[in-house]
């Protein structure tokens, strides 16, 4: 399975964010995109998740012409997009999963999942506790495991990893290399792209309103790593 | 001061020996408020939510309106539905008015304005990253709109309380379109302004006294609602 977002441009009064940006996401492929604040990373992953217009664009998934109604389509109800601070409903961790999970789905079959899916994200300590009380790592880790309750084709993540200490950076890097054991495209938008190279299959830049390619480091050893983060941080400085 | 200690003696014997009188009067008033709250708050919900959550031509014009009604007296909308209503009004076929049927409508033209500017007010103060996680989730407009009242219910409750003290304590709209008859329209307030203007002061009061309780216990469950709105967000 392929989506193509061909030429999305975007504008925000007269200031272009988006000058005819080219997306192209393919199946079990992990895909990390950076760029400089304000390039329009985010605008990028609305757009792709059907939560914004472009003021013009194309998509291609399934071989079929998708259009930008809101939320319509069948691009959009198999894409979820994960903010920066994932929002948890009011409720434990349990009623915040149940909402991925499909309303026709018997009760007997719901709770299975849901302990299926607390073990999967090692939740199952916190699964009765108040999601609006979790920690910054916690609820990126239920947000992911909700989106993937929902068993979505496309998942985008938005800064998954921001402002996490290295045991909850870990654990979350875990579970979206798990993610894509399930064959689900993940976008993963990022200023420490380095978190990610070891689940990354593509880097793509997003500048001047376009998106070039680029390179994942061949060696990805920590040393390799610490030199790449000093080019990636030269090169946006 | 005898003659208030009195007056309020009768009135706790009114309330305590079940006077017929007194408590078809408070069976009225309940009946008539809960009726016009109950039809006037999915329709001012659903309001709400549209000013909140679309954009359209004269959006903010709308906003600005029931905001305006928020303070239209009571005695204003009685007298608009009375010459809606009677016999020579453009609705004066239906023969509504002197019911509880017109006073059911001038209650839900008070509280309809109150309802949506408030629940409007909670809406807006909503994250919106509710709405679009909900949505992207897959939830289709209807459970996305239920979501969304479920994170705010407490201010929504907070509406629901306020409308239905403005209405059950009116007494301009029902005295106009309701016409006090006994057994059918009295409500309470009408009730205690026609004893008081006959100098009886005693059913006055314990009508009196239902009305305040009632008020303590809707503002002590607003207080109660805030609160732990506040604590969970």
């Amino acid at each position: 399975m392929t989506v193509h977002f061909t030429k999305m441009f975007k504008r925000f009064g007269n200031r272009e964010i988006l000058s005819g940006v080219d997306l192209i996401l393919s199946e079990n492929k992990c895909s990390i995109l950076t760029g400089k604040n304000g390039a329009g990373k985010t605008t990028l992953m609305r757009i792709c998740a059907g939560l914004e217009k472009p003021e013009s664009g194309r998509i291609l998934y399934e071989g079929t012409d998708e259009s930008w109604g809101r939320y319509t389509g069948k691009l959009f109800q198999n894409t979820v997009y994960l903010h920066q601070q994932p929002y948890m409903f009011d409720g434990d961790v349990i009623h915040n999963l149940e909402f991925g999970l499909s309303k026709k789905m018997s009760r007997p079959d719901r709770k299975k999942k849901i302990t299926e899916a607390l073990e999967w994200a090692g939740l199952t300590e916190i699964a009765h506790n108040q999601a609006k009380t979790l920690s910054g790592g916690e609820r990126q880790r239920v947000a992911i495991t909700r989106a993937w309750l929902h068993e979505p084709d496309i998942m985008l993540l938005d800064e998954p990893t921001a402002n996490m200490d290295n045991e909850a950076r870990t654990r979350t890097v875990s579970l979206l290399q798990n993610l894509k054991k399930h064959n689900i495209i993940v976008l993963i938008a990022t200023h420490e792209p380095e978190h990610f190279y070891s689940i990354a299959d593509e880097w793509l830049v997003l500048t001047d309103g376009r998106i070039k390619n680029g390179e994942l480091p061949v060696n990805r050893n920590s040393n390799v790593l610490q030199l790449h983060k000093l080019q990636y941080a030269q090169a946006f400085t | 001061m005898d003659n208030l200690f009195d007056a309020t003696h009768q009135a706790m014997k009114l309330l305590v020996s079940g006077d017929q009188e007194l408590w078809n009067i408070i069976g009225i008033s309940f009946r008539v408020s809960t009726l016009a709250i109950s039809l006037a708050t999915i329709p001012a919900l659903l309001v709400a939510f549209l000013l909140s959550y679309t954009n359209f031509p004269g959006r903010r014009f709308l906003i600005a309106i029931f905001n305006t009604l928020l303070s239209m007296p009571a005695v204003v909308v009685g007298l608009l539905f009375y010459l809606l209503l009677s016999r020579h009004g453009p609705l004066g076929n239906f023969k509504m008015l002197f019911s509880q049927s017109a006073m059911v409508i001038g209650q839900i033209a008070l509280c309809f304005p109150l309802l949506v500017a408030m629940s409007h007010s909670s809406f807006q103060a909503a994250d919106k990253r509710a709405w679009e996680t909900a949505r992207t989730l897959g939830a289709g407009p209807v459970r996305a709109v239920l979501t969304l009242m479920r994170e705010v219910r407490f201010g929504l409750i907070a509406a629901l309380l306020a409308g239905y003290g403005r209405i059950i304590a009116e007494v301009g709209a029902s005295m106009m379109l309701g016409g006090n008859i006994l057994h059918y329209t009295r409500n309470i307030p009408t009730a205690i302004a026609l004893e008081t203007s006959k100098g009886l002061f005693a059913q006055g009061i314990a009508l009196g006294a239902v009305l305040l309780l009632l008020a303590f216990t809707l503002n002590a469950s607003l207080h109660f609602f805030q609160g732990r709105g506040q604590s969970v967000s």
